[in-house]
């Protein structure tokens, strides 16, 4: 067991926890992040995407050790900012979202995307999304809904 | 009780290395899997882990000289961003997984996992590429055909840690990657295709071709290579079968899960040739 | 009025799901939770020689068959109840379930669940067809390993075989399909008001009742089962989910504690039902003219260890086994097999993609040996209003499919490019035509299911419907909503719908077989004109409604003569592809398609519908390769079990062609199904005619293309 701190969706927190301990346990049961969802547990779905410094990575593939000091953004914190509202709102509207249940994670790959390029193309966007798998929607209401985003938050990224 | 080390310096890593048998974990994307168990309880390590992901000194990728050095801390992400990575190794890592592994994963994790199916290792070895190895108080340089010994097996000693690849920034008019992996996109390979050569005044200077998934290790020969050396066009069509013939003789794949031995010899043959015929050729000419 | 309820509205539960707000099984917190594993057969077939369990600390527990109570019964009540909720003395397959281990800490319950030891004594297994057909190491099942057989005959094929010309012959194979939605299974059973409660990640929260109670030896009553909301299903949680929530209700009935059984994905790919397996044999007898004169159909699916709900998938395999086609004679046979694989049970189509896909392959491949296009040859046998079907009855529907095919053709190109791309080795392309009987087979809907649902008004401006149908991402909930907004003129944000409760809803049937749009939109429709006219009793009057069979529709479930389906959806897909020529990978380069849904309810809903139906469909048809290696999926991780991801197909253009049905809420027939069933034929065609070979099993992979040109 060890204490760890980090920054959680702009906040520090810290968490007395086995550092092997996987962050998406711990975003999960000791945070109550319940929007990173697991799917796979072994990297290939998705569903678990956080935003660790700036950048889109699997939670599940990540133990607690190895995230000390990160600042790591959920889809509660996503969904709290302009940009977050931007992308659920597109996603709402352009009926990107089925069941749900990857459509969090496809929020932070959107996010991820966006913060990178303002203005993506379709084959942009689906390389972008490439690992974050949906099994409802055949992706291409997703693709809409992250190209909407763009055009709506063109001014926020 | 497992216990795991985050170390901030080299020499301290090396130094914990060095009292106990640890499991170095850089990005932990095969480490992860490797020892996944129930969601809400702890990875199945065997031994005490060793986290890297927090040595700055590791994340380095720089040029010395004619050499790109790529510190065992970066990303395959990092690898992809740095403007002088070669095009195939580029390529290769960009072939890999999806964005969000790539954040993670490191290019140093991919060789010293040493899957036949690790798409990095095949273009490393056609770039002529070497690891240094260090422990406390002291360093090695290996080729990488001597570090990787088998599936799963590497060279590394007792107490080291891959620290460094290093590729030699050699001319290259011509390179190519290919990948045949089980879907478009984050995917794992069938096998894979790396061909790197300088051709001069018509004549090949010099020529590297390497095959991923289609064996043990990745099957690269110098000495069919050095046949190639130093030939014309017209020398290379009359030895065109029997170029064929020997890599044929040198690749011996296997059925698994995701694809079978007749297929992936037949294509890795197919890329080759194809190499040959509309890379090599239409470049020589 | 039509083009009213079509209109895109927003998804009650978008926004919800989109910032992760919707809670899913695993999101809940019911305190004091224990957790439960399955142990599970690691034999195909064996007899249990002994067990072994490990002297449990306090609060652990062992859970097994002696735990069913006595007036219980150690079955599962599917369609049919021969699955046991945990086997006693033999096992039939890898993963049956044995017993369950619970306990409070997960680390704690791996390491007592690795000192469990079982002893078997194993026996022969048989896993493909063929094998289950010899009865390899013995029957199974009864004496010849067939779980049923059925034959449907019209007209008289034999004498159209005596008199043939020619007779053309193919043998069309698919393979195991895992439904992976992208929540794995997973309940949690309570002891709540002196009985058992399950919430579940399901279709079906009355067949898990049924299931539950009739272990448990109780009125149905007695159990309740409280959906919530659900990661994807597609068939994988209509029966499947009763064969975990029986042991965990016969753990929470003894234990009388919360626990928690959520599966990882590997044992979700590992110990789930799968997409039956089908081996089909078609026969084209064809007069001197070359016109089809008979047919022959011999269809045998692979059940797996168990019956389950086996016959009802093969029944739909054989109905639509002729696809669209008007055969003046024709005999289609069907057969389920036992084998030692894990039980095949529903998924997205329930055995019509199989049949579909052989009768698409067969004709396309007859009019390559008659030197005509597929579609050409195709048209010329169209099923239309007023032909016999295949069960002697008329085809009551309008067919529209002459119309829908000017349109694929015009959208694609495809009359001129299947011309333009004869000769090209590297270029194809496909067609397939398909359709999709909606409701549940023949009178079910009446016999079986006698659906129910109930509406109330709840306030100035709002109302409630009660249904025991689920929101599992085909946008129900919406869609709903907007059926019964539109008669009682409100919105559809003013009508309240809950996932399904089984103490509070009625049972409206099962959310399956394209059904719940079609016919429980429908009783919504006809229920909110009910409350409608007591809509002045104000708040709190009720309305309910009854499934009532229209009287035009007759069958004959004995013979399975008479209206198979009261209405089809029809689809047509084009698929476009290229191959690489070094690797024999195929990149789709288009996708058209064109359904007649009779009208869509939403008409991004039903995008939506047609965009995952056809990628799954065509993942399917391509990357979904699923091995049974000594009784184990080979491909148990989602690293080697593939589905498309975001890049491997593109945009897909569809287009609707308006057929309203007479007994659909507002004209819309079933389409969740209907939009899956096309796509594998259509690409396989597409690389058959690139090939210039026959395809005749699917997966249709890059090691099989290759294989083709020796
Ligand atoms: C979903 C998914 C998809 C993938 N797809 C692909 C793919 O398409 N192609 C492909 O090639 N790979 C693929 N991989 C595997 C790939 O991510 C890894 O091979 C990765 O590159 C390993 O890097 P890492 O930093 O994550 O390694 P880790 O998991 O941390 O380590 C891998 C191994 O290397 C050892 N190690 C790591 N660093 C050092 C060091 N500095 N010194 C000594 N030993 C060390 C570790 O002990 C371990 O044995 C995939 C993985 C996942 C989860
Ligand atoms: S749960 Fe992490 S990638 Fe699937
Ligand atoms: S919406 Fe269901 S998996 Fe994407």
């Amino acid at each position: 067991m060890a204490k760890i701190s980090f920054i959680l969706n702009g906040e520090e927190v810290s968490v007395e926890a086995d550092p092997l301990k996987r962050l998406l346990d711990v975003l999960r049961e000791d945070f109550e992040a319940l929007g990173v969802k697991e799917g796979c547990g072994e990297g290939e779905c998705g569903a678990c995407s956080v935003i660790l410094d700036g950048k889109l990575v699997n939670s599940c593939m990540v133990p607690l050790g190895a995230a000390e000091g990160a600042d790591i953004v959920t889809p509660e914190g996503l969904r709290e900012t302009e940009k977050g509202k931007v992308i659920v709102e597109s996603f709402a509207d352009t009926g990107a979202v089925q069941c749900g249940f990857c459509t969090p994670g496809m929020m932070m790959a959107a996010e991820a995307l966006l913060e990178k390029n303002n203005n993506p193309d379709e084959s942009e966007i689906r390389e972008a999304l490439s690992g974050n798998l949906c099994r409802c929607t055949g992706y291409d209401l997703i693709v809409k809904g992250v190209k909407v985003s763009a055009e709506r938050g063109k001014d926020l990224w | 009780m497992v216990n795991s080390y985050r170390p901030t310096t080299l020499p301290e890593a090396l130094k914990l290395m060095e009292t106990r048998d640890m499991i170095p974990f850089a990005g932990g994307t095969d480490l992860m899997v490797k020892y996944q168990s129930w969601k809400g309880t702890l990875p199945r390590f065997p031994k005490d882990v060793l986290f890297l992901n927090h040595i700055p000194s590791l994340k380095k990728i720089e040029v010395n000289g004619e050499t790109l050095a790529i510190g065992a801390g970066a990303t395959l992400s990092d690898v992809i961003d740095y403007p002088r990575t070669p095009d195939i190794l580029r390529e290769a890592v960009l072939s890999i997984a999806a964005p969000g592994i790539r954040n993670i994963a490191t290019l140093a994790g991919n060789i010293c996992n040493a899957s036949p199916a690790g798409d990095s290792i095949c273009a490393l070895y056609a770039l002529d590429a070497s690891v240094i190895l260090s422990k406390s108080g002291g360093e090695r340089e290996l080729p990488l055909p001597e570090f990787i010994t088998g599936p799963g097996k590497t060279s590394l000693g007792r107490g080291e840690l891959l620290t460094e690849v290093r590729i030699p920034l050699k001319e290259a008019n011509l390179q190519v990657f290919r990948k045949v992996g089980t879907r478009k996109a984050n995917a794992l390979s069938k096998l894979s295709f790396s061909a790197v050569a300088e051709i001069k005044g018509g004549t090949i200077d010099g020529i590297a071709l390497a095959f991923g998934a289609v064996g043990p290790t990745v099957v690269r020969s110098k000495e069919l290579e050095k046949k190639l050396t130093g030939k014309t066009l017209e020398e290379i069509k009359v030895l065109y079968k029997d170029i064929i013939d020997d890599y044929s003789a040198m690749i011996v794949p296997i059925d698994d899960q995701r694809s079978t031995a007749v297929y992936r010899k037949q294509v890795a043959l197919n890329l080759l040739k194809n190499f040959l015929e509309s890379g090599l050729l239409k470049e020589m000419q | 009025m039509n083009d009213e309820i079509r209109k895109s509205v927003r998804r009650v539960d978008a926004v919800a799901k989109a910032s992760g707000l919707a809670k899913y099984i695993s999101d809940y917190n019911f305190g004091d939770i224990l957790y439960a594993r399955l142990v599970r057969s690691t034999r195909p077939r064996a007899k249990i020689i002994s067990i072994t369990v490990p002297e449990l600390p306090d609060g652990y527990y062992y859970v097994d068959h002696r735990d069913i109570p006595e007036k219980g019964k150690n079955r599962i009540q599917m369609i049919k109840d021969d699955w046991k909720v945990f086997a006693e003395d033999e096992v039939r397959y890898v993963g049956e379930t044995i017993a369950l281990l619970i306990g409070p800490d997960r680390e704690k319950l791996l390491s007592l669940l690795s000192e469990i030891k079982i002893s078997y004594e194993d026996q022969e297994p048989a896993y493909t067809i063929e094998e289950g057909l010899a009865c390899k190491g013995g029957a199974i099942v009864g004496d010849d390993n067939i779980y049923g057989e059925y034959n449907l005959v019209k007209g008289d094929p034999d004498t159209a075989f005596n008199n043939a010309a020619r007779v053309i012959e193919g043998t069309y194979r698919t393979g195991f399909q895992e439904h992976l939605y992208m929540e794995p299974q997973g309940m949690v059973g309570t002891w709540e008001g002196g009985r058992v409660n399950i919430y579940a990640s399901a279709q079906c929260p009355y067949y898990i009742q049924k299931s539950v109670s009739g272990a448990l030896g109780v009125e149905g009553k007695e159990v309740r089962i409280k959906q919530v909301t659900t990661g994807g299903a597609f068939g994988g949680k209509e029966h499947f989910p009763d064969v975990i929530a029986v042991p965990l209700a016969v753990a929470v009935n003894k234990i009388k504690k919360p626990v928690e059984l959520i599966f990882d994905r590997i044992e979700d790919i590992s110990y789930t039902c799968k997409r039956h397996p089908s081996r089909i044999t078609i026969k084209t007898a064809l007069d001197k003219e070359n016109n089809i004169t008979g047919m022959t159909i011999d269809t045998v699916i692979n059940g797996g260890g168990y019956e389950s709900s086996t016959l009802i998938v093969l029944q739909r395999a054989l109905l639509h086994g002729i696809g669209v086609y008007n055969i003046p004679n024709a005999h289609v046979r069907g057969r389920a097999v036992a084998t030692n694989t894990f039980p095949s049970d529903a998924y997205r189509g329930f055995g019509a993609p199989q049949g579909l896909y052989a009768i698409e392959m067969h004709m396309s491949q007859v009019a390559k040996e008659l030197g005509m296009f597929p579609a050409d040859f195709k048209r010329k046998y169209f099923i239309k209003n007023g032909d016999m079907t295949i069960t002697n009855a008329t085809m009551k529907d309008t067919v529209k499919l002459e119309e829908m095919f000017a349109a694929a053709d015009e959208m694609s190109g495809y009359s001129k490019k299947i011309r333009e791309y004869k000769d090209d080795p590297y270029k194809g392309i496909g067609i397939s035509f398909v359709n999709h009987g909606g409701g549940f087979t023949g009178n079910g809907e009446q016999e079986i299911i006698k659906g129910v649902v109930k509406m109330k008004r709840t306030g100035e401006n709002s109302a409630a419907l009660y249904v025991s149908n689920v929101e599992m991402g085909q946008g129900l909930q919406t869609v709903l909503r907007k059926i019964a907004a539109k008669e009682l003129g409100l919105n559809y944000t003013d009508i309240e719908y809950d996932n399904p409760d089984t103490d509070i809803v009625p049972d409206s049937g099962p959310t399956v077989a394209s059904r719940s749009t079609m016919v429980v939109g429908y009783l919504i429709q006809e229920c909110a004109k009910k409350l409608k006219t007591k809509w002045d009793e104000g708040v709190g009057a009720e309305a309910e409604h009854h499934y009532k069979h229209p009287s035009e529709f007759k069958w004959d479930q004995d013979t399975l003569q008479g209206d198979a389906y009261p209405t089809y959806g029809w689809g047509i897909n084009v698929v476009e592809v290229e191959m690489d020529k070094d690797t024999y990978e195929v990149k789709t380069t288009g996708i058209w398609t064109v359904f007649d849904v009779g009208i869509p309810m939403d008409d991004t809903i039903m995008y939506g519908q047609v965009s995952g139906g056809v990628v799954q469909g065509l993942g399917y048809a391509s990357i979904e390769k699923c091995e049974v290696l000594d009784g184990k999926f080979r491909q148990h991780t989602m690293a080697d079990y593939v589905i498309p991801t975001s890049v491997d197909f593109p945009q897909i253009k569809n287009r609707f062609i308006d057929n309203p049905y007479k007994y659909g809420p507002s004209g819309a027939k079933g389409a969740g199904e209907l939009v899956f069933d096309a796509a594998a034929p259509a690409y396989a065609d597409a690389v058959q005619q690139l090939a210039g070979k026959n395809i005749y099993d699917i997966p249709v992979t890059p090691e099989m293309i290759m294989g083709l040109e020796e």
